[in-house]
């Protein structure tokens, strides 16, 4: 019993000290995370541990404010983002994991450390140690919330400052086929169904029209009978004038410079009168009898 | 303003007169566009003369003649007896009113205020009018896509667009005629209800959904159309209360408006074409219902999880569906319905649709025929939908995909892509004006910003970002401003000098002018002949008119008893009705195919097994048409090889195809066709003394280009009864049974003084019954 | 220029003018009949020289035989040579016999004076077509009947019936035995067949002589025109002072009374007897109809639709009351040649300038308007007329005058384009007509200022009412909330 005091007695002293040692820092820190699923929870003494100056690791820390009088929607809507990122965080092997935490803290756990608006992720590079950056710039930096509130775009830019990439797995999300998210794959595809359709490719189909005709001639003769040939070259006529006229009214707009805008202008609609000639021409092998016609 | 214009405008002009100028402009262009619609389906009026075109118009006018002299109760119960004798037809029942109520009512409003028009003109001038109607809805439809100015552009495409034009000139009286305004207008409603969100809308679209389904059997296409948009907008994460209300009220008024006609009646809940419209109004549910939840909740995965069982919900209601179908609760698709998907179905299954003309898959010259350079615009438009993707563009997407491939199936069908060509054509061409009409000119930029010439594709890559602009790094921030677009960066984008601007004006008002042209030459030639009567020409140059149908019918009308009944291919039975007046076997409501068969049987087989099943049917004349003197391609003759098939499909071992074409399996009629096409009946009436017509002459087929036996064939159970001037039309009166007995072959051949020939007497012993 | 329109008035004043009837005595010096035969229509013109046996007798008394009466659609009297036609009146049925008419002789008679009196008659339905059936190559024949002797209730010395057929073919004719002659009773020369002479026929107005002595003869003979026949005409003509426009439209029901078509219509057949100019005198290949002069849109159409196959030559129009000589000539072709027994219904129909057929009566202080009462084809019958004549909105104090009287009339309301009461129609039937009443029935009207006024206060009214809806409908703000 007694003993025991003396032995504390000694032991004091290096407990108090402990702090000062990074590792045994380092190890609190790592229990932190762990114990909160990848993220610590934060207070101003934490706070300035996990920030220290000599710190050998590197962080991501969320000011945020998440108690309700506080009235801050956007921290409500960021927190299960870096919530999420942070776990993901916590499958990376140990030696990668325990060199780069992520903390939030609460408002109303560390009023001092606020300065701005909440919420704001600040980004602590590593201040010594292997992983301290080559341009020894050791000042946090901030995540720019212009990439959104999302945790994808959030674990994209932070793996920046990670040893090894965030290994996030969105839920069950649709990001995940972005292909199919963009609008103009879809564009794309409509434009191609109606154009190949509407140059008689059905007719094809269902008249079993061969590709070309014999000796050579890929016009069938007659108004209503078609080869396979020809639904490509009208296709393609039709898509080379909608695409200038496209080009007209999209791109020209945006060129700034006036010469190449002439430029520009003039070559689109010398290309819609040309096509235009010839798909009348084209027309006129189909229809003896129709009066009218452009260039050719 | 610092940027400099290219060209004048007047500056000091208050907003409000500008107001009043632009709408009253919009009104007169309007009134334009209506007068030039009217005016250029007028061209069949003013070439023949104010009449009922075609086939089915004839019946829809015999209809119509009821309802207006007889009123609409007797029109609602009436049972025709004279159609498909002697089953007769329960018309109230088996037609879409809603033509025939139009005219009706349009006819008594007219009554009453004392302006007695002939319900004959009223018929021949509803479509026109109806054209005009049009106009405007496509009007009120393209000004939600986008602006007026588009919507009168829009408008005055739809108003001339031959493809339009090819079923509404004067005189086809057809379901058509109207459909496509109700289309378009419950169209306009839905988008309307959608973007406001308001019951009201919603109700009017269900209302005209209504008038549609009362007016036309192509309502499946709404039916689906809607449904598909609202799915598509619900998968784009696009739910909102908005399409909620729109939808459900569109669906629940519409669906129980939709089942009073009695022609449709429980189809709704009981057929494939309208489980895509149920199941989306329950998929709808659920998910207001996730959505109410989730409006308490805030967790992200919790979302999602919701939404994916939403999904899953959406998905096993399906299954539902499809799962009552194979039961056979649900009925599956009807046959027309289904060959649009599987287009080798009807050829296999149902001949007679598969044999109509305006069943057949469409060559690319037809559209362009038919719609002219809005073909090329149409994608275009497209792409601009995409552009600002609001609810209302991913509409006249959808319909874009889905119209252009059904009109690629079918050749009628053109009518309903023509209306969404039109407005993304509109939509495309209105922004080229606009951006080259525009005087601003932006200022030049420093080459430095170069950066964004080639904006276009990633400015809207990145558009979505785009909506949470924040303070930025600077390489961010110029995709951000990029990203806005048009908003942020108006000045910077437009157009320079004056010539480009010229230019380009110019060369869309040419293609404007080349478009009248096509159209007016289109529909003055191809479009605006009434199919009854032909024209040519005179030596002079002046025309001719070749009214051979008209003659024969009257003929019949006049000169032969009233219950006389005619056998005829079914294409004619509805002119037989309308102008003959008198009982056809057959008629163009293709509802009982055996009956059709029965007909195609009699004429494709021997006078002596005919004969029995004309005097079954009490059939007292035959009439065919025969081209083969002046060259008339639509006759019978070339007609014939369906009535075998229709036959053939009904008796295949009585009637089989092979034996109507020569050894060398080619379709002739001269002296190498088969025994088999001599024998037949319709070949006989085709050519009985035809060959005499030439006196010593080789006498000559004009549509076959063959030449014709000398000796012709002989009848002896008909008897020719009347021949038109130019021989397109003939008719010929079955004989009654000989008096004495005797079969009529033998009879005929004694009272010509010949030795009774010896003629198979199984047959002789049928021609006795 | 009133001129023609007083006569008529006071013609058919004294047509009905009652006059006391006595029998005076008379006797036949000599009755010739003279039938002209033809298609449907047969012209009969019997001139009786009489002579009175007593003084200041006036009212000479003819007699018809039932049959011949019934068949008679027309009976003028007149003094040979002279014009204006005697008053006629009929008196009561034979008890189904004959038939009496008393006519009034211009002056008194006295004993031994003589005059001679030609009384025209029309008849219908009197040939029917025999044999009754004709295939496509055939002849067309007739057979016409008619009693052999001449009724009358004097004595006659000297009777004879001259039957002439317009074409040389006699087939068969009667040839009765007659106790009034010794020699042939019946002589034949050329086209034309002569009963008689009969001598010394004693009064046969009466029961005995017609079932002893009278009888039936008849001619069968060859008519190489198509027998035509108007079923029906409807005739509406209507009176517009807006448009100063007479609108004519008539609804046709032809029937060729020919014979019968035997077998079918071989079109064969039809082109090359066209070809050989050979066509069968029974086929009606068209028509050629004189229209008034100066008129304008006329339309041809059936129940089907427009007639695309006719021809119109307009003559200009001709100044009111001068005597018209020109017409419009019409050549109308039915959709398919009218075979023997064949119906073909169409309507024709035409505008013509009012003030061609219209005039202001001064001191009637009244429109009187002119209206003929049918297109003549020539030998053809009318079995049924129904003449409408629709008077302009608002006419008042409508009268009108028949050439010859209708057998009922009444007068109605008619409504149509724009109107607000409707129009006052006078409607008039006839049957059996021919071209003997080619007349013009005179309409007199008044029509009230206002009345003109009417149609334009109706339309401007609508109109006014339709913009004032508009204006409210775009300016009332009907939003529950705002």
């Amino acid at each position: 019993m007694l003993l025991w005091y003396i032995l504390t007695l000694f032991i004091l002293p290096f407990s108090l000290a402990a702090p000062k040692d990074s590792n045994a820092i380092h190890d609190e820190l790592v229990k932190l995370a762990k114990a909160n699923n990848g993220v610590i929870k934060l207070d101003e003494r934490t706070y300035d541990l996990l920030t220290s100056p000599k710190r050998t690791w590197s962080a991501a820390v969320q000011l945020t404010a998440m108690d309700a009088k506080r009235r801050c929607a956007p921290c409500k809507e960021f927190d299960p983002s870096f919530k999420e990122v942070g776990r993901s965080w916590s499958t990376v092997p140990a030696e990668e994991r325990n060199s780069h935490f992520f903390a939030t803290l609460d408002f109303d756990n560390g009023m001092t450390v606020f300065q701005k608006s909440a919420p704001i992720v600040h980004v602590y590079p590593a201040a010594e140690g292997p992983r301290k950056p080559a341009n020894g710039r050791t000042a946090p930096s901030t995540y720019d919330f212009s990439f959104g509130f999302e945790a994808g775009p959030l674990a994209e830019q932070l793996s920046h400052h990670t040893p090894i990439p965030i290994p996030y797995q969105a839920p069950f999300n649709w990001s995940r086929w972005g292909v199919l998210k963009n609008k103009w794959t879809w564009a794309v595809g409509t434009v191609l169904t109606s154009l190949v359709m509407t140059s008689g490719y059905m007719f094809t189909r269902i008249r079993g029209a061969p590709w070309s005709g014999g000796n050579g001639q890929w016009i069938a003769p007659g108004y209503q009978n078609q080869f396979g040939q020809e639904t490509q070259v009208v296709a393609m006529i039709y898509g080379l004038l909608a695409s200038a006229f496209l080009m007209l009214t999209v791109v020209t707009p945006y060129t700034t410079s006036p010469s190449r805008q002439k430029a520009q202008v003039y070559l689109w609609s010398v290309v819609i009168f040309i096509m235009y000639s010839v798909l009348l021409s084209l027309f006129r092998v189909k229809n003896k009898g129709y009066p009218f016609k452009l260039l050719l | 303003m610092a940027t400099t214009t290219a060209y004048q405008v007047p500056a000091n002009l208050s907003p409000t007169a500008i107001a009043n100028t632009s709408s009253l402009l919009r009104i007169v262009a309007l009134a334009l566009i209506s007068a030039a619609a009217i005016a250029s389906r007028l061209f069949a009026v003013i070439n023949f003369e104010s009449i009922i075109h075609e086939f089915d118009p004839w019946f829809n006018y015999r209809a119509t003649k009821v309802l207006a002299s007889e009123g609409f109760y007797a029109f609602w119960n009436w049972f025709d007896p004279t159609a498909w004798y002697p089953l007769g037809r329960v018309v109230g029942g088996t037609i879409y009113p809603g033509l025939m109520a139009t005219s009706g009512v349009i006819f008594y409003a007219l009554k009453a205020i004392n302006l007695p028009v002939d319900i004959r003109n009223i018929c021949v001038l509803l479509a026109p009018g109806f054209s005009a109607l049009t106009a405007w809805a496509t009007y009120m439809f393209t000004k939600e896509m986008k602006d007026e100015s588009a919507g009168l552009l829009a408008a005055a495409f739809i108003g001339i667009v031959p493809g339009y034009i090819s079923r509404s000139v004067a005189g086809s009286y057809d379901n058509e005629a109207i459909a496509i305004f109700l289309l378009m207008f419950t169209f306009y409603a839905w988008i309307k209800a959608l973007k406001t969100g308001s019951a009201f809308f919603g109700t009017v679209a269900a209302l005209f959904y209504f008038y549609m389904v009362a007016a036309w059997g192509g309502y499946a296409f709404i039916t689906n159309m809607i449904p598909l948009h609202a799915l598509a907008l619900i998968l784009m994460g696009r739910y909102s209360g908005r399409l909620y209300v729109g939808y459900s009220s569109w669906y629940a008024v519409g669906t129980l408006a939709s089942m009073q006609v009695p022609f449709v009646g429980f189809q709704p809940v009981r057929t494939s074409e309208h489980m895509a419209a149920l199941g989306v109004f329950g998929l709808l549910q659920i998910i207001a219902f996730a959505e109410l939840v989730r409006s308490h909740v805030s967790s992200k995965q919790f979302r999602a999880l919701l939404f994916a069982s939403v999904i899953g919900l959406g998905l096993l209601g399906t299954a539902g569906i499809v799962g009552m179908t194979y039961k056979g609760w649900i009925a599956p698709w009807t046959g027309r319905f289904y060959s649009l998907w599987d287009t080798g179905y009807a050829k296999k299954y149902i001949p007679i649709i598969a044999s109509v003309s305006e069943h057949q898959p469409t060559a690319w010259p037809s559209f362009f025929m038919d719609l002219q350079f809005l073909i090329f615009l149409f994608p275009a438009g497209v792409i601009m939908c995409f552009r600002q993707l609001r609810d209302e563009h991913v509409f006249v997407i959808i319909y874009a995909i889905v119209a252009s491939y059904f009109a690629g199936v079918m050749v009628r069908l053109m009518l309903t892509l023509t209306p969404v060509v039109c407005v993304a054509a509109a939509i495309a061409f209105s922004t080229l004006l606009d951006t080259y009409l525009n005087p601003e000119q932006p200022e030049e930029e420093t080459p430095s910003a170069a950066v964004p010439s080639t904006a276009a594709p990633s400015e809207t890559s990145s558009a979505k970002k785009g909506k949470k602009a924040a303070p930025a790094p600077a390489t961010l921030a110029e995709l951000v401003s990029n990203a806005t677009g048009p908003e942020s960066t108006k000045r910077k984008t437009g157009i320079f000098g004056l010539d480009t601007r010229l230019l380009v004006i110019l060369n869309a008002l040419g293609m404007l002018v080349f478009f009248v042209w096509h159209c007016t030459w289109v529909t003055s030639s191809a479009y605006s002949s009434p199919s009854v009567v032909l024209a040519s020409a005179n030596p002079d140059g002046s025309q001719h008119i070749i009214d051979d149908f008209r003659e024969a019918y009257y003929w019949l009308r006049q000169n032969t008893p009233e219950d006389a009944v005619v056998m005829s291919w079914w294409d004619y039975g509805y002119q037989i009705a309308g102008m003959a007046d008198r009982p056809t076997l057959v008629d163009n409501n293709t509802w009982n195919n055996t009956h059709i068969a029965t007909v195609g049987k009699a004429m494709s087989s021997t006078e002596e097994v005919a004969y029995p099943i004309l005097r079954k049917h009490d059939v007292d004349y035959v009439l065919i048409i025969f081209g083969g003197l002046i060259g008339y391609s639509g006759d019978d003759i070339n007609k014939f090889l369906w009535m075998v098939r229709i036959a053939q499909g009904v008796w295949p071992d009585e009637i089989q195809e092979p034996n109507y074409f020569t050894r060398t399996g080619e379709y002739k009629i001269d002296d190498q066709a088969s025994q088999t096409m001599k024998d037949s009946l319709m070949y006989k009436m085709s050519y009985y003394r035809f060959a005499e017509l030439f006196g010593g002459q080789q006498a000559v087929d004009r549509v076959r280009g063959q030449q014709v036996p000398k000796t012709g064939p002989t009848l002896d159970y008909l008897d020719e009864a009347f021949t038109s001037e130019n021989w397109i039309v003939r008719i010929f009166q079955v004989k009654k049974e000989d008096l004495l007995g005797r079969d009529l072959k033998s009879a005929n051949s004694f009272d010509q003084g010949k030795k009774k020939k010896r003629s198979k007497p199984s047959s002789r012993r049928r021609a006795i019954l | 220029m009133l001129g023609p329109w007083r006569s008529s008035v006071s013609f058919f004043f004294l047509a009905i003018a009652p006059f006391v009837s006595a029998g005076h005595s008379f006797e036949n010096t000599a009755i010739v009949r003279t039938v002209e035969l033809g298609g449907t229509v047969v012209h009969v013109t019997t001139t009786y020289a009489v002579k009175a046996l007593e003084d200041g007798s006036n009212i000479y008394t003819i007699a018809l035989g039932q049959k011949e009466h019934e068949a008679t659609s027309a009976l003028t009297a007149k003094i040979k040579g002279q014009m204006a036609p005697l008053e006629v009146e009929k008196l009561g049925a034979q008890d189904g016999d004959f038939q009496l008419y008393d006519i009034r002789l211009p002056g008194y008679l006295k004993a031994g004076g003589t005059t001679n009196l030609v009384v025209e008659t029309v008849q219908t339905h009197v040939t029917y077509p025999y044999p009754e059936e004709a295939s496509q190559k055939d002849g067309q024949s007739l057979k016409y009947e008619a009693d052999l002797l001449v009724l009358s209730p004097y004595d006659t010395a000297v009777q004879r019936t001259k039957i002439r057929s317009p074409f040389p073919q006699i087939h068969s004719y009667t040839e009765p035995n007659v106790e009034f002659t010794e020699d042939a009773p019946v002589t034949k020369s050329g086209a034309t067949l002569t009963y008689g002479p009969y001598k010394n026929v004693f009064p046969s107005a009466n029961k005995h002589f017609v079932a002893e002595k009278q009888q039936r003869i008849y001619v069968h003979y060859s008519y190489d025109h198509p027998v035509l026949e108007i079923v029906k005409l409807e005739r509406a003509a209507e009176i517009s002072h807006w448009g100063a426009n007479l609108n004519i439209q008539d609804n046709i029901h032809l029937r060729n009374a020919g014979p019968r078509l035997k077998g079918h219509f071989s079109r064969l057949e039809h082109q090359s007897q066209a070809f050989f100019q050979r066509s069968a005198p029974h086929m009606l290949p068209g028509l050629t109809l004189h229209l008034p002069a100066g008129i304008r849109d006329v339309y041809f159409y059936d129940l089907i639709g427009n007639v695309s196959t006719s021809q119109l030559r307009t003559a200009p129009s001709v100044p009111k009351g001068s005597q018209n000589t020109q017409f419009s000539v019409l050549e109308l072709k039915p959709r398919y040649p009218l075979m023997g027994g064949w119906n073909y219904s169409f309507t024709l129909g035409w505008d013509s300038p009012l003030a061609d057929s219209a005039g202001w009566d001064q001191d009637l202080g009244k429109w009187i308007v002119g209206v003929p009462v049918m297109t003549v084809i020539p030998g053809t019958v009318i079995d049924e007329e129904e003449l409408k004549i629709i008077l302009p909105e608002g006419a008042t104090e409508v009268e009108f005058f028949a050439p010859f009287p209708a057998l009922n009339d009444e007068l109605s309301t008619a409504v149509t384009y724009l109107d607000t009461t409707g129009r006052p129609a006078v409607t008039l039937r006839y049957k059996n007509l021919t071209d003997t009443h080619a007349g013009i029935v005179y309409v007199a009207y008044k029509v009230p200022f206002s009345a003109h006024l009417k149609k334009p206060l109706a339309v401007a009214t609508a109109l006014t009412g339709l913009f004032v809806l508009a204006f409210v409908w775009k300016r009332v703000d009907t939003r529950i909330q705002k």
